[in-house]
């Protein structure tokens, strides 16, 4: 038998959020809640699948962690999942559940977006550890990811507080062997005893919890220094290196005779091990993505380390770029790519809400946009979005727009469905409370589609797949105050557009609803266009509705022939309704409703 | 020793997928793995990089591949192909689909599909084999069995055991398209042999 053919029963590969939702289920967990978000999505759907734990989407962030902390208070183990700016909705929560602490373990998922794969910013999470005052571990891989999330539920309830676990990308999507064991069975923390001085938090019962907080930060220092989630690995003493996460991978890959001391616990930090670890090594480095955060706390601490330039504090590191922060060697030389076109994600082949933007373009629309695929209508050739700052923040953007420009400016919001009901609708409150005049256009696709198709308040279902009750939005808009409510299907381009136009026009607050499933959720396809060469009058009309699956054939002294690409057509024919001599062809249907 | 695959393409192809076989059969092997990528904003027909790093005997450090350091680049797409290269190690091999999947971006002002992305990577990188895993897979009647024909490809490179990838596929892919995956990945490897028989 080969060395290494060891029992592989117990041994799984896992993505790092299917290690924290399996190292939440080992924990006993009963409880998950969060919202979705790019790059923590996969966590809740995974621990979902595991038995005995109640999961759901919440609304957003906040109502995530406003849950939790109901959870926690009845005595269960309870894990939150967002990503790295979810934890901005969640923050007014969290810097008071710091102070109120827990009953059952508390451990919240921050998964951060360095680089920005998938965000608006890249801010750093661990900020938040330290201002909030809340204990933050940091994963480097499946294995402690699923190691830590245990450990966290532990230190959760040993010290009374809420506690981060903050994996960023390249570990919730990085898969590796996982060594997995049982779940511990964890009987519901205390009676619901009535606690007011720890769960009321008026200004005299806040103020002791404050000194509260900072005895246990005291003891959390202590045992900072003292817990292996923080180790030291003393190899080569010329150079040391302070890491944690995937950094310290990086590192390890690229300098593997180094002396480490490799940070889980990431808030508070250990100085004394700090100081210990410097004085044993000739160069200090501190390795870290995004903000000087353990920088600025070490050399407070009156310690030495390298300077590092400015440049590696944007987006992610990688092993090269740690060989040039340390051995300051430049990245070799490649063969430029200037020339080649790039493949950025584009609005789907049979996106129904293509439509919205093609018609926006058309009215010369200024539009405050959102956070969703949708905010793809931003790119060539649509170009029809016009601002993207945060969740919900287009529907208030339109009205303080025509607050200063009158009602004559044409500006409109477009806000997904799932974004909507997450924070899109206090924002039509808003308008509608304080006269305002905006029209919002909610692109609703059915589906959270960008994060992969998660379900939402407007579906009716659960994540369980349980049925809710289903948010109806056209009721909705009208009890808020809005007459004039539109529905339409965006397949029919003309009524689109007239329903923009008008809503645009009516000097009330409007919504018009543009209605279809996501073409990722309902397969539905229909036979491609074809085209007619001899009519085609060579416009460019089918190829500026931004279609993958079509685009122009000819070369660039020619003109424009659109070619269809048969096997990502679905058939919505928008090229065809586009098209001013009816030169795209729909094919007879089995049933001949050519 | 690790080493080094890098898989792209274009979001729908599948890559996500190969790539979680491939790191399955290193399991199931008893190897050390890792594999990372992107999910998100990418899914939505861009580009897709799937790293996956692996050794039957040392741990893996970085799940990111060390730039320049791909021992294999498979590429599911040419272009993609193309804009990888860089990451190859200067000994890679390249497989790589001839199908073109043309972005939306040849459609703005002075961006083209580069009429010679074959030659291009002929001339950037010591080996490189030309695959029609799409024609192939449109011929065994499941035109999304291409990823599982490059993978079939690709084992003749790696010295994955053949038990390892079967029950890889058998454990990653939905019950009912196990054996057309098979033979795909069969018709994979018959491809690498009968060019290496040709050359």
């Amino acid at each position: 038998m080969p060395e290494n053919a060891k029992d592989l029963s117990n041994v799984v590969l896992l993505s790092g959020n299917e290690a924290i939702a399996r190292g939440a289920w080992e924990a006993g967990v009963r409880v998950g809640s969060g919202y979705p978000g790019t790059p923590s999505s996969e966590i809740l759907p995974a621990l979902n699948e595991l038995p005995d734990v109640y999961c759901e989407w919440s609304v957003n962030e906040k109502v995530a962690l406003e849950v939790a902390s109901g959870a926690s208070i009845a005595g269960a183990r309870v894990l939150v999942t967002m990503k790295h700016v979810g934890v901005n909705v969640a923050a007014d929560p969290l810097f008071t559940m710091s102070y109120t602490g827990v009953e059952g373990g508390l451990v919240i998922i921050s998964a951060d977006d360095p680089s920005m794969h998938s965000s608006q910013n890249e801010q750093d999470n661990r900020n938040y550890a330290r201002a909030a005052k809340v204990p933050m571990l940091q994963p480097a891989s499946s294995q402690e990811a699923r190691d830590m999330t245990m450990r966290a539920f532990e230190i959760s309830e040993e010290f009374d507080a809420p506690v981060f676990v903050r994996p960023v990308t390249r570990v919730c999507h990085s898969d590796g062997l996982v060594e997995v064991g049982e779940r511990q069975e964890i009987a519901l923390r205390g009676e619901m005893e009535k606690q007011p001085e720890k769960f009321v938090m008026v200004p005299g019962h806040a103020r002791k919890r404050r000194v509260a907080v900072a005895e246990r930060t005291r003891k959390l220092v202590e045992f900072a220094e003292q817990t292996d989630l923080n180790r030291e690995e003393m190899g080569d003493t010329s150079l040391g290196i302070i890491a944690a996460g995937v950094a310290y991978e990086y590192a390890k890959e690229v300098f593997p005779e180094a002396s480490f001391l490799k940070l889980g616990l990431v808030w508070p930090l250990p100085p004394e091990r700090i100081r210990q670890f410097a004085e044993k090594v000739d160069r200090l480095y501190v390795v870290e993505e995004l903000d000087p955060y353990f920088t600025e706390q070490i050399l407070a601490m009156g310690i030495e380390v390298e300077p590092v330039d400015d440049s590696f504090r944007i987006g992610e590191l990688t092993p090269m770029r740690v060989r040039q922060m340390i051995a300051g060697e430049d990245l070799p030389e490649t063969a430029p790519d200037e020339d080649l076109p790039p493949r950025p994600p584009t609005l789907c082949a049979g996106c129904p809400h293509r439509s919205v933007f093609a018609a926006l373009r058309k009215l010369k629309a200024y539009v405050t946009g959102d956070i969703g695929c949708y905010t793809l209508g931003t790119l060539p050739p649509l170009q029809a979005m016009h601002t993207t700052l945060c969740m919900g923040a287009g529907v208030n953007q339109v009205h303080g727009i025509q607050k200063v420009r009158g009602h004559e400016t044409p500006v409109v919001a477009v806000i997904g469905d799932s974004t909507f009901t997450h924070s899109g609708i206090t924002g039509l409150v808003n308008i509608t409370y304080n006269a305002g005049v905006s029209t919002v256009v909610i692109v609703d696709n059915r589906t959270t589609a960008m994060t992969g198709g998660q379900v939402h308040p407007g579906l009716g279902v659960t994540l369980s797949g349980l049925p809710g009750k289903e948010l109806d939005f056209e009721k909705l808009a009208r009890a808020v105050g809005v007459e004039d409510v539109r529905v339409v299907d965006p397949y029919e381009m003309e009524k689109t557009e007239q329903a923009l136009r008008e809503a645009m026009d009516n000097p009330e607050p409007s919504v018009v609803i543009t209605r279809r499933a996501c073409v990722l959720e309902v397969r539905e396809r229909h036979p491609a266009p074809a085209l007619d060469v001899e009519t085609c009058i060579h416009c460019g009309q089918c190829i500026r509705i931004g279609c993958p699956a079509i685009f122009d054939a000819s070369d660039e002294d020619e003109p424009t022939l659109p070619e269809i690409d048969t096997a990502l057509c679905t058939g919505c024919t928008m090229c065809v309704q586009v098209c001013p001599v009816d030169a795209l062809v729909v094919p007879d249907t089995e049933e001949g409703d050519a | 020793m690790v080493t080094n695959v890098l898989l792209t393409g274009v979001g729908g192809q599948g890559i996500i997928t190969a790539s979680t076989i491939l790191s399955q059969g290193c399991r199931l092997a008893g190897w050390q793995v890792k594999k990372s990528e992107v999910h998100g904003m990418s899914q939505r027909g861009g580009s897709v990089n799937s790293y996956v790093r692996f050794s039957p005997d040392e741990q893996v450090a970085s799940p990111l591949i060390p730039e320049g350091g791909a021992d294999v680049l498979v590429a599911f797409e040419p272009l993609e192909g193309l804009r990888q290269l860089k990451q190859a190690a200067p000994d890679a091999t390249v497989l790589v689909e001839e199908r073109r999947i043309v972005p939306v971006t040849v459609n703005l002002p002075n961006l083209s599909y580069p009429a010679d992305v074959l030659e291009r990577l002929m001339a950037g990188a010591r080996d490189v084999r030309i695959m029609n895993a799409a024609a192939k897979a449109i011929e065994l009647g499941e035109p999304r069995a291409a990823n599982t024909v490059m993978l079939g490809a690709l084992s003749t490179l790696l010295d994955l055991p053949e038990d390892s990838w079967r029950e890889a596929m058998e454990l990653v892919l939905k019950p009912g398209a196990v054996e057309v995956n098979l033979r795909a990945f069969e018709a994979g490897r018959e491809l690498v042999e009968a060019q290496a028989a040709g050359a």
